[in-house]
């Protein structure tokens, strides 16, 4: 019942990576055109919703071919449009 | 005189449901061992759907026979990825390796290869998931529906 997910010891747990990569940078895509890219801050108990706290952040328009604002002082980013999470990303290099 | 008609009126409502309370004590305690008892089955039907849930909790896929093997997912919003997939969790969140990110052209309609872009080691939230297929389980062909529009 419980041996379908997880009891593989050679995988690699999702969240696990997600934990390794505090104090680091992170780039992560949401489902619409935006990039965000920061320094993932200490642990905020990743529960259901995923959302981060990130800092440095710099943040990123795909379509219109522009890098935004760049914000400083703590972002709390909501966790529901988040795709996808790359560890130590640079982001879109424009 | 209007005033104490009013005051006069709101006393004998107020005196009315004082007394309707009180004329009827055993209706009082009548009204409420129904609800007792609705609360009991209530209470007994979450205990055991929650104790059915809880056997329900494995999922319907399993996602480690693709441990491994590359994968092409699909998310809300449009975009798809495919990589190798390194892990997953019953969250559907997942580890893809060296993951090729392809993205849609809002002119173009869908072209794979307008846009992608390397992004190595990813985690994918799996809220954002839509669809996980083998890489090899798909290929693109011409679209069938031509022909039916002509004939």
């Amino acid at each position: 019942m419980a041996a379908t997910a997880a009891s593989n010891p050679s995988q690699l747990l999702p969240l696990e990576l997600v934990d390794k990569c505090i104090g680091s940078r992170i780039h992560i895509v949401m489902k619409n055109d935006k990039e965000i890219v920061g320094l993932y801050l200490r642990l905020l108990p990743l529960l259901i919703n995923s959302d981060m706290v990130l800092e440095d952040v710099t943040e990123f328009e795909i379509t219109p071919e522009g890098r935004r604002i760049t914000k400083l002082d703590q972002i709390l980013l909501n966790g529901n449009n988040i795709t996808m999470l790359i560890p130590g990303g640079e982001g879109p290099e424009v | 005189m209007q005033r104490f008609v009013v005051q006069f009126y709101l006393e004998k409502r107020l005196s009315m449901f004082l007394l309707g309370v009180y004329e009827k004590p055993f209706n009082h305690l009548l009204c409420a061992v129904p609800v007792i008892l609705s609360l009991c089955l209530l209470s007994f039907v979450v205990v055991h759907l929650q104790d059915k849930e809880k056997k329900k909790k494995e999922s319907i896929f399993d996602l480690s026979k693709y441990i491994d093997k590359p994968i092409r997912v699909k998310f809300q919003g449009g975009r798809e990825a495919s990589g190798v997939l390194k892990g997953f969790d019953p969250l559907l969140n997942l580890v893809l390796d060296g993951t090729i990110e392809y993205m849609r052209d809002p002119d173009d309609q869908y072209k794979l290869t307008e846009d992608t872009r390397q992004l190595g080691l990813v985690v994918c939230r799996g809220t954002a998931v839509v669809l996980i297929c083998p890489q090899d389980g798909m290929e693109a062909i011409p679209n069938p529906f031509i022909q039916q529009q002509d004939g």
